[in-house]
Parts: structure tokens; sequence; C-alpha cells
């Protein structure tokens, strides 16, 4: 699979210079919906998820612009301007994913589980199953992939578009024979769509702090960390998405 | 050819790379495709074809992908070159399906066949373009997806708008490649549809107009069109060639939908009983439910957990005041509806001392739909209540000498309220927000009082007065509220408007009956007075309310914030009262009887400017008040008027706000703000009030506005990964000037004079900390909090400042234990010591404790049955005043879940095993203590059971 994603890297270096689509920016609308996550939590009985549902119950969910910015050889991915600005002001967490293409590393500067990370690692996708469905998204014909996350006990549905041949996509995922411009999880517990696409260098390139402060740990560390977060949650009745990004 | 290949990589590099970066990566790269040639073993594939479209023209920059057929995992992809071409190298052996896909083609897919050698040339790949309507219509316009099942293309036929209530065929009418002739049969790509399924299952004979035209639109989800074999070819097995174009229906899954309900009843010792149930039916734009309960335990609301799903949606409102601007202590606290039986709210968690009987009936109703959200509630509850006390209060005179008075009492209160509430928002456009509500109360409160009053002077000298009194009452409010919300185009300037008005009335009418009873007394016109009296007051009061805000952004992070606040307040009262003599005519007292009349009016404009930033946010304002209070009084309208008032008040009042979150769950705050309250209107009228003989009030005109200064600080922080939080506060108060009551005792009759006064150097402090953290992570857990708080309170006693003390510490320690599935203990002990110094007379000094420590085990025992067991205990005690009181409470309950889905329970509750129930109250105040105990309902046992559709929940944790 790495071969395959640094093949398509220098395939796009070299030859697909000429198309415009492989330099861009995209803003995602990362769409939660903690009513369904938190009625689905494992402890509660079906009348306590009713009762969740009932009155906290919000088709709109919670939404946070996202954006990302992707080149052959790698992509960065953040927080967005946000919808309404506000007179007031919550901590915005730190929250940077850089996929390198060349090198096969990532690198993750966020805010998760009450402390700052950071996690460097090699490149590793996601097992992904391309399905026999398309949709359309801003014009794009995007397939249909599906994956899974064992961790979380995340059922993952993507839609990547192949005209748009750059393996990246935004959070964690990436992999795809197109830049996956929305995705889904547990049937709509989270949506994450695109809802605008520049093609061309950006404007202003996502950079991270010039020092980055926080714990270095390694990928498998920090699934380490996950796990035994989400493990400790779960026996604690409590709902891990409050401190770990869904 | 790999060789050859790499070449042309190069080649291309070169020319497109300019930076050393990219000369390193493709040197590495260079080198790993050497390493994989040379490894590369004799079982690895090259794989290599063409894609072309329908008109033999290639297809450059398609994606071609390796996909494993067993479960469509993705194994390799590339794109193909100008020429159409793709190449795999490298590949595993293994069975393999390549696909190509390419903007506005359908995907293509097959199985290949490997060969025995390492070379595989696939025959040419035509791409087939979706068809033009299709894609337009329903992939790009409807946003459905797309669905290819084998030579059949679906899809998401709810995707498609049609208005509510609509029939398939109107759907179907809506879809491209679709068309319903003049007698109603469905053409689709050109041929008629022969039979409709439903879920693959036939509908009505397959009739196609019955389905079409009684299927409702909005329940469909899915739609195939597919050929099917004919019936005949199903029978015989013989493929007859013959196919029937078939539309298959798939329904949604039940919409969003959900209905609980529950019903219970017990019934046990000394006749009690307890009993309630409530169901709840909602869906996405619906949500209904009804609740009610009856009982002679003391239950007189609803649970938390009930109250919220009663409410469903509307459970929850927050900003509905439509109050603007910051706030300052000295808001409009002219009429306060916070208390239970004014309130507009529904009663919840409330288990009320004495012994009750109690009935409730409450319906709710919700519609949510798009940007419109309707709630509505109305709730009935009633309860009579009759409560037995004996209170003491000793009273501290300058000279070091003390009276005490006791009260033994026997209350009956039968109370009942009608509550509605309706809400109404309306999300107009993006831009307007718009919300009502309407909230009103109708109430009747029917009281009597039975009473043994004892004054002790010394032990020679005490006197007695039994009273009884009847009142009878009703009283309505009504609240209506609307406020509008604008966003401008420029992101973050806000408008906003809110307008309210409140009214209330009560109706009073009393009997009041006292005899007084000499026992060692020497002055028959003392303390207690006979008294026949029958009384009638009227109270009613408006108030309107209105406010602005205005938020202009100024820079990204900087705000300005401007608002005013108007309101203006109308209350009369109109209190007569009647001496019954021997003679049948109730003659007027001009002494107690009281007219008054007043307006408040308050204007405030006030404007501050915000910064926020990173989770830092300050805010810096200045408002300026204005206060004009009027006022009228006289024995009965009309009549002789008794005196003025006619007050204004301007003051500025600065205000200033911090907060700030940061990483890893902290958050800081800090403010001040000066408060201005303007004084009670009846504590400025010019005359003594004596409708209470032992408590005379008397008025001052020369009162000033109360004007506090607060400050507060805190910080939190919470680790969710180790599940450690902290929380500190400080919140202090310094009064420039504070409304006090200053007393006059008469040393002989004891007769209490209360005229309000503005004193300076009053303070309360009042702190917080609280540590929670794991012993043991997710088994044992530990809660510690403590709360000390001090406060000076000064008032004029007989003409002279006397300075009230008070610190009072409390110290709490709770435990958590849940170290297994079928085993939880929670355990904890709080300890309050309240320290009342007085400065002018240290002998009396009190130290009041109050004790208490508790466990509660939850046990599940084999076979569906459970065991709780709940144990408190309180001391209060308070030395000097010689009163010590334990009260232990044990409660178990044992009950058993039954049925498969557990829908039934059978429960055996035993409340205050030990007999020991009783409701205690302690108090020091600024020149006396008292004590209080009301005989409340104690051991009972009660045999219930309960149905619940949804399974009975099982609290096992807190």
């Amino acid at each position: 699979m790495k071969l395959i994603l640094k093949t398509i890297a220098l395939i796009l270096i070299t030859t697909g210079l000429q198309a415009q689509n492989i330099v861009g920016e995209v803003e995602y609308r990362y769409k939660i919906f903690y009513d369904k996550i938190y009625s689905s939590l494992p402890h509660l009985t079906q009348q306590e998820r009713d009762r969740i549902l009932l009155t906290w119950g919000n088709e709109e969910g919670y939404s946070t612009r996202m954006k990302l910015q992707f080149w052959p050889e790698k992509s960065i991915y953040t927080y967005g301007a946000p919808y309404v600005v506000q007179s007031y002001s919550w901590q915005v967490e730190d929250y940077i994913i850089e996929n390198n293409l060349q090198d096969q590393t990532y690198l993750k500067f966020m805010d998760q589980m009450g402390k700052t990370y950071i996690v460097r690692d090699s490149l590793n996708a996601p097992k992904w199953r391309v399905m026999n469905e398309i949709r359309d998204i801003l014009g794009h014909m995007c397939m249909k992939a599906v994956s899974e996350d064992s961790i979380k006990g995340q059922k993952i549905t993507a839609w990547f578009a192949s005209d748009i041949p750059v393996p990246v996509g935004p959070e964690e995922l990436y992999g795809l024979p197109g830049l996956i411009l929305a995705y889904d999880i547990n049937d709509g517990m989270l949506i994450v769509e695109a809802e605008k696409i520049e093609f061309g260098e950006p404007e202003e390139i996502i950079t991270f702090p010039k020092k980055l402060k926080g714990k270095e740990v390694t990928g498998s560390e920090y699934q380490e960390l996950v796990k035994d977060f989400i493990q400790t949650s779960v026996e604690s009745k409590r709902a891990w998405m409050w401190g770990l990004r869904y | 050819m790999n060789l050859e290949c790499s070449l042309v990589f190069v080649i291309a590099f070169i020319i497109t790379s300019n930076n050393l970066d990219k000369m390193k990566f493709l040197l590495s790269f260079l080198f790993l495709l050497a390493f994989t040639i040379a490894t590369q073993a004799q079982s690895k594939l090259t794989i290599r074809g063409t894609v072309k479209d329908t008109t033999n023209a290639p297809l450059d920059y398609t994606s071609v992908l390796l996909l494993s057929p067993k479960d469509s995992a993705l194994v390799a992809y590339t794109l193909t070159n100008k020429n159409g071409e793709y190449q795999f190298k490298n590949v595993d052996r293994q069975p393999l399906l390549i696909k190509a896909t390419y903007m506005g083609y359908i995907p293509y897919q097959k199985e290949l066949n490997l060969p025995e050698t390492t070379e595989l040339e696939v025959e040419e790949i035509y791409l087939t373009p979706i068809l033009q309507e299709l894609y337009e219509v329903v992939v790009k316009a409807a946003k459905a997806p797309l669905m290819m099942r084998g030579d059949t293309l679906e899809y998401d036929a709810s995707k498609f708008k049609v208005p509510p209530g609509a029939t398939l065929e109107e759907l179907l009418r809506k879809l491209p490649g679709m068309q319903i002739d003049a007698d109603g049969n469905i053409i689709a790509q050109g041929e008629q549809v022969q039979k409709v399924t439903v879920d693959g299952r036939r509908f009505f004979g397959g009739n196609t107009k019955m389905a079409t035209q009684n299927l409702n639109a909005e329940s469909v989800s899915k739609l195939q069109l597919y050929d099917d074999k004919s019936e005949q070819a199903k029978l015989t097995g013989v493929d007859d060639g013959v196919k029937e174009k078939t539309l298959n229906v798939e329904l949604k899954e039940e919409a969003k939908k959900g209905g609980f309900g529950k019903i219970s009843a017990a019934g046990g010792t000394d006749d009690r009983w307890s009993s309630n149930a409530s169901f709840n039916k909602f869906d996405k734009t619906n949500q209904f439910s009804i609740i009610g309960y009856g009982n002679n335990v003391n239950q007189t609301g609803l649970s938390w957990d009930d109250l919220q799903e009663f409410r469903g949606s509307s459970a929850f409102q927050f900003g509905d005041t439509g109050d603007f601007g910051f706030s300052s202590s000295g808001g409009m606290t002219i009429i306060s509806f916070g208390s239970g039986e004014e309130s507009f709210e529904i009663p919840f968690n409330n288990l009320s001392s004495g012994y009750s009987n109690n009935q409730a009936f409450g319906i709710n109703y919700n519609y949510l739909k798009d940007k419109k959200d309707f709630s509505s509630n109305y709730f009935y509850s009633r309860s009579d209540q009759i409560i037995e006390s004996v209170n003491a209060r000793t009273t501290f005179l300058e000279d070091n000498t003390s009276f005490t008075s006791t009260d033994q009492s026997k209350q009956n209160n039968v109370a009942g309220h009608h509550r509605v509430n309706l809400r109404f928002q309306n999300e107009l456009d993006s831009t307007n927000t718009i919300t009502l509500t309407a909230k009103g109360r109708l109430s009747s409160l029917t009281t009597s009082l039975l009473s043994l009053q004892e004054l002790i002077r010394s032990s020679t000298e005490q006197s007695q007065m039994e009273r009884n009194n009847q009142s009878d009452r009703w009283s309505g409010a009504f609240q209506g509220t609307a406020i509008f919300r604008h966003k401008f185009k420029k992101n973050g300037r806000n408008f906003a408007a809110s307008i309210s008005n409140t009214y209330s009335k009560g109706d009073q009418d009393g009997i009041q009956k006292s005899v007084v009873d000499l026992v060692n007394s020497t002055d028959p016109n003392t303390y207690f007075r006979n008294l026949d009296q029958v009384n009638k007051a009227l109270n009613t009061s408006n108030l309107f309310k209105s406010s602005l805000l205005f938020v202009e952004p100024i820079k990204k992070t900087l705000f300005w914030e401007s608002f005013y606040n108007f309101s203006l307040s109308n209350s009369e009262t109109d209190r007569k009262v009647f001496d019954v003599e021997a003679s049948d005519t109730p003659q007027l007292n001009p002494d107690l009887s009281r007219f008054f009349d007043n307006a408040i009016t308050y204007n405030r404009i006030g404007s501050s400017i915000r910064y926020a930033n990173n989770g830092s946010n300050l805010s810096v304002g200045l408002a300026a008040s204005n206060y004009n209070l009027n006022g009228q009084f006289s024995v009965v309208e009309e009549s002789e008027n008794l005196g003025t008032v006619d007050k204004n008040y301007l003051n500025i009042t600065p205000n200033v706000s911090y907060w700030k979150s940061m990483k890893g769950n902290k958050r800081l705050n800090a403010g001040y703000s000066m408060g201005v309250t303007p004084p009670n209107i009846s504590d400025l009228q010019p005359y003594k009030d004596i409708s209470n003989p032992l408590y005379i009030r008397e008025g001052n005109p020369d009162l000033k506005p109360e004007v506090a200064h607060s400050f507060n600080a805190g910080y939190n922080m919470y680790d969710p990964a180790t599940f450690i939080n902290f929380r500190v506060s400080l919140n202090s108060t310094f009064y420039e000037s504070q409304v006090v009551q200053n007393q006059t005792i008469d040393p002989e009759t004891f007769v209490t004079t209360y005229k309000a006064g503005n004193v300076s150097g009053g303070q309360r402090y009042f702190s917080y900390i609280g540590f929670g953290f794991p012993i043991v992570k997710t088994k044992f857990n530990a809660f510690l909090n403590a709360n000390p708080s001090y406060t000076k309170s000064l008032t004029l006693i007989n003409s002279l400042e006397t300075e009230t003390n008070t610190f009072s510490h409390n110290f709490g320690i709770n435990l958590d234990l849940t170290p297994l599935e079928w085993f939880n203990m929670y355990a904890g002990t709080s300890f309050r010591i309240s320290n009342t110094k007085y400065e002018q007379n240290p002998s009396q000094n009190q130290d009041i404790i109050n004790w208490s420590a508790y466990t509660n085990m939850n046990i599940k025992l084999p076979k569906n049955f459970y065991l709780d067991m709940k144990f408190n205990y309180s001391r209060y005690k308070n030395e000097s005043f010689g009163f010590d009181q334990e009260v232990p409470i044990l409660n178990a309950f044992i009950y058993k879940l039954l049925g498969q889905a557990k829908k039934w329970e059978v429960r055996l509750s035993a409340y205050d095993i030990l007999n020991q129930n009783q409701t205690i109250s302690q108090y020091a105040g600024q020149n006396f203590v008292s004590t209080g105990r009301i005989e409340t309902l104690a051991r009972y046992f009660l045999l219930g059971v309960t149905y619940n559709m949804r399974g009975i929940e099982v609290k096992k944790r807190r």
C-alpha cells in the first residue's frame, strides 16, 4: 500500500502536473450529532436512549468548519474559519494533521484526552473496501469506499473523487484513489462533507506553531492511549467522545 | 519495461522538478524501485491494459483499481496515461477484480482470470457514459447516490423532494426515465412496468396502480427497476425468455419513532399508597406525553427523569428571559416568582415535610418541524398537607438577658395549581429568529392554623396564646414574552429586542382568632393579645419590560456591545382588616388596614467593550441606571393619604469580567460588578405598620438604595484521561450601603419595631474548594470539598450598632465504590460548623453543628433480585441552646424484575425502618437563635408493582 501511495505521488508529480486539480484547498463541514452518539452508548437502557433523543434530538447537528490543503506530496488539515463570529471565544484546540506522501510519514499535533500530543509515525492507511456506488459532491463524481475503526467502534463510509487523484482526505482518512470529499460515521453520527473546493496553490498555507509543545508519542503509542482511554471511559460509564475526537 | 517507465518518469520529473527535495525523493524512489525489482518473486504479477469509451477513444486519467473479489478490499490502484493505458507491477497473486471509474461514466468492474505467467494483458475496458438525464437529475440535482447492482442501477428515492402526503405516483413522475401514462400505467425506459413489489413481495397481486396510488412517497427509501422472469418461468423453472419489467419499492425503516410508558402502584402499612403513570409517544415532528401521580407519602413533584421525559424537547430552554446587558445584582427584583408556589414551572424533586396527600396530572405536546419549534404543556397539581411543628426562638436583649418564645402549631394547607406553558420559536430565515412564550398559573390555597404560643420570660413569668387562623386565597398570573433576534450580513453584528408583560392578581379572605391565657404574667396587654378579626386582601401587579441589544464587531477579536433596559412595574395592595367584636357587624380596623399603590420605573443604558481571542475573554463596561419609585398609602382606597413616596435614584455602575479557557480543560475566571438595588417600597412608607402587633414595621423615607461591590474569581480543571478534577472559587461582596432592619425591642412588652436603615461595612465571603480523584481507576473514586464562608453584618439594635460575625465551615468527603458489576456503594460525610459571634454580646455566641453521613448500597442478586439500602444519619447540635438531635434514617428496597424483557417489577420498600424521621432547622440571626422541628412521615412499608414498556431501568449508578 505504501508503495502505491508513493507511486501515485510520483505519477502525479510527473504526469499530473499539467492537470490543475492536484493542488488545492477543500473546506469541509464537520457535523457531529451528539444526541445520536450519546444515545448509542452501551451502558444506557432503551428508555434512557429514548429520553436523550427526545430531549436533545437535534436534526441539524453541531457544525465546525475544517479545511484541508493538498499537494501531490502532502496534505495538511486543521480548523477553518468559524461559521458564526461570536463575541466570546472558547479555546480552539490545536488540531493539525499533516500527511507527507513523499516520506510516507505523518505528524499530528492535537489536543486530545486532556493533553497536547505530538504524534509522528509512518503512514498506515485504513483498509478500504471500494463499493459499487457513486454520488456527486460539488460536481465531482465520487465512489463509495468503506472501512472500520475497531478501537472506536466506527463504521466509516467515505466518498472519494477519482478525478482528483490525490490519495488524501479529512481527519485521519486517506489512502483512496482520489480525494475524499465526504465521509460518514455509523450512519450519520458524524457527517463530514466538502462545501468548497478551490484548486491551485492555497493563499495561506496552514503552518504548525513554531514550537510544538506537547507529549511526543509514536503512532502505536498513541493508539494504545486511545484504546485505554476508551476502555476506561466505557468502564466508568462515561462518554469518551467528550475528550477524544470522534 | 520497468526501466523504460522509470526513464520516462525521470525525464518528466526533471522537467518539472525545481528543487533539491524532489531530487532526493526521486533518487530514493529509484533506489526503492530497483530494490523491489530485485526481490520480485515469480508469483508477482504485472497487469496492464487500456480503458476506452464506447466510441473507442482512449480515456486518460481514469482510475483503475484492483480489488479483492471476496470483500472488495482495495489491493492497488493507478491512473491511465493519455493513451488510456494502465499498468500494475508486483501484484501479489490472488483472486482479483479490476475496476475502472471515470467522471460521468458508469464504473466498470470484472473479475480477472489470472494467467500462469507473470504478465497479464487485460482485454480492453469500455466505459459507458451514464445517461445524461440520470446523472443530471439523480446524481447532481437530487444528490442521490447511484448504486450499481449487476446491470441495474438503483437510487435513493428519498432524496427527491415531494410535498407531504404525496403518493408514489407523484414521486415516480419526478424520476428520470419514468412516465405515468393516461391510464396510470408506469412506463420505465419505454416499457410498461408489469408488476410492483414492496420490499420484494407482491403488492396487492402486483396491481401497479393500486401500489402507486396508495403508497405514501415519504415512506419510500429506494426504488429498483429490473427485469424479472415471468411467473410462468418461475413456476416451471424453464426460462421462456419472457421478462417482466418489475419495480421494487423498498420502504424506509420506521422513521425515528418511539414510545414508552410505565405504570406503577404500591400499597402498604398505615394506609400508605403511591402510584404513578406516564406515557410518551414521539416521532420526528411530534412529541406527546401524559403523566400523573397520586400518593400519601409526601411526593409533591415529578422526579427529574420524569420531568425531562414529560417535557421532551422543551425540557431545556435557555435565554428566554429577554434581559440583555451585563447582570447587575440590582436588576429587576420587583416581582419574584422564584418560590415554588408562585412559580410558573412544574414542580419537581420535591419531598415535603409533615404528612401530605398529593395528586397531579399533566399533558405535553411539542411540534418540531424545519425551523419551527412549538411546545406546550398543562400541569395540575394538588396537595393536602398537615404540618405539626414545634419552634423555639430566643431573643437576646441588650442587658445580657433574653426571652424565649415557643410555638406549637398544626397547620393544614390545601393547595391546587393549574399551570400552562406555551413556547414558539421560529427561525424565519437564516438572519431572523423570533421566540414567543406564554405562561399562566391559577392557584388556590386554603390554610388553617391552630397554634399555641408560649412566652417564657423567666421560670416564673409565662404567658400563653392560642391562635386559630383560617384563610382562603386564590391567585393567578400570566406572563408573555416576545424576543426577536437579527443577525446582520456582517458576521458578528447582531441585534436583539425583547418585550414582556407579567400580570398577577391575588385575592385572600381570612379569619384570625387568638385567645390569651395569662399564666403568670402581670401585664395583660403585653406580648400576646386577644384577636378576633376578618381580613381581606387584594393584590394586583403588572410588570412591563423591554430590552434592546446591539453587538458590533470592531475587529475580529474586538466587539462593542450596547444595551438598553426598561421596566415599569405597577402594583396595588388593598388589605382590609375588620374587628369582630361582640357585635355581629365587623368594624374596619384603621390601624391594620392598608391600601397602597405604587409604580417603579427603571431605565438602564450601558455599553461594554469585549475582547475575545483564543479562549481569552475580557469585557469592560459601564452603565447608568435610574430608578423612580412612586407610591401612595392610605387606610382604604380613596381615603386620606397617609404618605407619599417619590424617590429618584441615579447610579453609574461599572462592570468587568474576564474568563479564559485553556488547554487541558482548564478555566480561569474573575470579575467585578457593582449592584444597585432600590429599597423595597414598603420600607419607604412614612407610616407605622402594626398589622402584626408583635413585629411593628416602620418606614424610612430617607432610605437609600443598597449598593454592593462584588468580586469573584475561580479556577477549575478536569482531566478526562485521569478523571482528576479540581475547582476553587471565591466570591466576596462589600456593602457600600446596605439596607438592614434596625430593631428596637421594648424590654417590657418585647414588641420589636423594625425600621429599615442604611449601614456600610457589611461583608460576605464565600469560597469553595472541590477535588475529585480516582483511588482505583473506574472502581473507587473520592471527592473532597470544603466551603468556608464568612459574613459580617451590622444592624442597629436598640440604637446600638451590633456586629454579628458568622463563620461557617463545611467539609465533605464522598466515596464512590463500584468494584463489581453487581455491587456499588456510595458513602460520604459532611460536617458544618457555623460559628456566630456577637461583638457586643459575646456571652451569647453560638456554635451550630450540622453533621451528616450517608451510605447507599446497590446489590444485584441472582435471579434478577436487587437490593438497595440507604442510610442517612444527621445530627443537629447547638450546645449553648441545649439542643442536640440525631436523625438516623434507614431505607431498604428489595425488588425483582420479571419476564424475558424485564418489563415487570415487584418491589418491597421499607422507609425509615428506625422510625426516626423529622425535619429539623437551626438558625442564628443577629439577635436571636431559633430551632424548629416538624413531625414528618416516619416508618412505613410499601409493596408495589411496576410495568414499563421499555423495560425497567435499574439505577445502579449515580
